[in-house]
């Protein structure tokens, strides 16, 4: 089942700092809403904070109208991909992707079937017994998503996820990256710094400045209506693409 | 010298300074080796006498003390250094830091005759003085912060990867992130701190000396036996130490190659 993520005035400070003030986000079921903005704007501080990683100081988070502020980490049900996959090194693809639901403790037959059915999606069938130091980048981020899948989370999280993946099959892996998402149909939060990125992947963006959300809309609608001259500065390069294609 | 440095330009002699600090590591490598191997020069040409010694029922008897209570007291703090070291890296306390000097600093720098001075006036009451126990009691207080400082060193190591994050985001409780990820991938430290530990423990005298005795067959182990054979019989006090010497050099050379190849 698809579920909202609702982000309430969520502040988090780090002493006299301020890296969220009062963040407000609405992710609709199933939707991929994608934060953008420069390095320390806060960005990896919300994902963290979502997942529980972090204590949030002020405001709350809601998944499904369930508020999760005071559930533990473990408890969320939060799928999350970092920015360099995490993928647990002495562990192969399909330990790697069948460790959720081991200690969700599922029986054997349904972890071969969920894993089956992963590998299919991600298009890794081939590699199960490979070990993470033998993966390229893309396909070490399939396996990081697989594994986050597997668990069906409420929500999923990437963390810059395409800043790992050299140029040369960037688009493909951002492809399969927006069919996985669509396919699995989880509510999916991503952050990252690059506005092309963001443009592509996102069905919503939100900008992200100083621990601020500062203008969330469709990628059409931002281009065509920035809220102010900082959104256009940091949405500067997508002037340039739109430009040369159009 | 790393992949990728050109070599030339760090050609040895070419950077005075370089040669000076390099020919000071040499001097202390030097020293430390002829440490080491002087015993086995010493030795010399009473080897038959030295090798006779080493039959002899004490010498056997404090060989088994101390190679058995040495296993027994790595084994402990490998068991002690694991919740030690998630203590120390996953909780935030008051107080942390001075437990960690507490756990790992002091017991390495305190006079360990102090130690076995303290549990012979806690423990003796209760029996437990000059027995089998005893001597595990005081080789673990001098030898366990090895195991603790190497375990916990590789915690905040995983730590800082984030993999204990993920692994909660997974729906790991703390069971499957010490089971799971942090003992699989701490293997190799721990067993080079049970090495260490377990060769630290076959050197302690001082602490088992005033705690244990040195009772034959049941308290005493090969420093202690040097250290009263030494004047008298040296060729007892010489094949004790030889023994001892070997075994600390085969153990840590083989603990080390086994947690290479893992």
């Amino acid at each position: 089942m698809m579920k909202e993520l609702r982000i309430q005035n969520v502040t988090v400070r780090y002493g006299e700092v301020k890296a969220l003030d009062g963040v407000e986000l609405v992710v609709n079921p199933g939707e991929l809403m994608v934060v953008m903005g420069p390095s320390g704007c806060g960005k990896t501080t919300l994902l963290l904070a979502v997942l529980g990683a972090l204590t949030i100081d002020e405001g709350h988070i809601w998944i499904n109208g369930e508020d999760i502020d005071t559930l533990p980490l473990e408890e969320r049900n939060i799928g999350y991909v970092p920015q360099d996959f995490g993928l647990f090194p002495h562990l192969n693809v399909y330990e790697n992707i069948a460790f959720g639901l081991r200690v969700r403790k599922h029986v054997e037959e349904r972890i071969r079937e969920r894993i089956k059915e992963l590998l299919l999606t991600v298009g890794l069938k081939e590699l199960e017994k490979r070990r993470p130091k033998e993966l390229s980048a893309g396909q070490k981020q399939r396996v990081a998503l697989a594994r986050a899948l597997a668990i069906d989370p409420s929500v999923l999280l990437l963390d810059e996820p395409l800043s790992n993946i050299d140029e040369a099959t960037k688009a493909e892996v951002r492809a399969n990256l927006k069919e996985i998402q669509r396919e699995s149909k989880v509510t999916t939060l991503c952050v990252t710094h690059n506005p092309e990125d963001s443009f592509q992947l996102g069905e919503r963006i939100a900008i992200m400045y100083a621990g601020k959300i500062i203008q969330c809309d469709t990628p059409q609608r931002i281009l065509e209506n920035p809220k102010n001259d900082l959104v256009k500065r940091l949405i500067a390069p997508m002037y340039i693409l739109w430009n040369k294609r159009s | 010298m790393q992949k990728g440095v050109n070599r030339a330009a760090h050609k040895l002699g070419r950077d005075r300074f370089e040669l000076a600090i390099t020919a000071l590591a040499c001097a202390v490598a030097v020293y430390m080796l002829v440490s080491i191997s002087y015993l086995y020069i010493a030795v010399g040409e009473n080897w038959s006498l030295v090798w006779a010694a080493l039959f002899e029922s004490r010498v056997l008897g404090a060989i088994a003390i101390s190679v058995s209570s040495a296993f027994i007291v790595g084994a402990l703090a490998v068991a002690a250094a694991i919740p030690c070291a998630y203590l120390l890296t996953y909780r935030d306390f008051r107080g942390k830091g001075t437990l960690e000097t507490f756990l790992i600093d002091l017991p390495q720098t305190l006079p360990p005759v102090t130690e076995g001075l303290v549990y012979l006036l806690m423990l003796g009451p209760w029996g437990l003085a000059y027995t089998y126990a005893a001597v595990i009691i005081a080789k673990f207080y001098v030898s366990a912060p090895f195991a603790i400082s190497f375990a916990s060193r590789r915690f905040r190591e995983i730590r800082e990867t984030g993999l204990d994050v993920i692994a909660r985001s997974l729906g790991a409780k703390t069971s499957h992130l010490l089971g799971r990820i942090l003992l699989p991938l701490s293997s190799r430290d721990l067993l080079a701190g049970f090495s260490l530990t377990w060769a630290r423990a076959m050197g302690e005298l001082a602490a088992t000396l005033v705690f244990a005795g040195a009772i034959p067959w049941r308290t005493e182990v090969i420093p202690t036996l040097v250290y009263f054979t030494a004047a008298e019989t040296p060729q007892v006090a010489i094949a004790a130490s030889v023994i001892a010497e070997t075994l600390s050099i085969i153990a840590l050379l083989s603990f080390r190659r086994i947690g290479r190849e893992r």
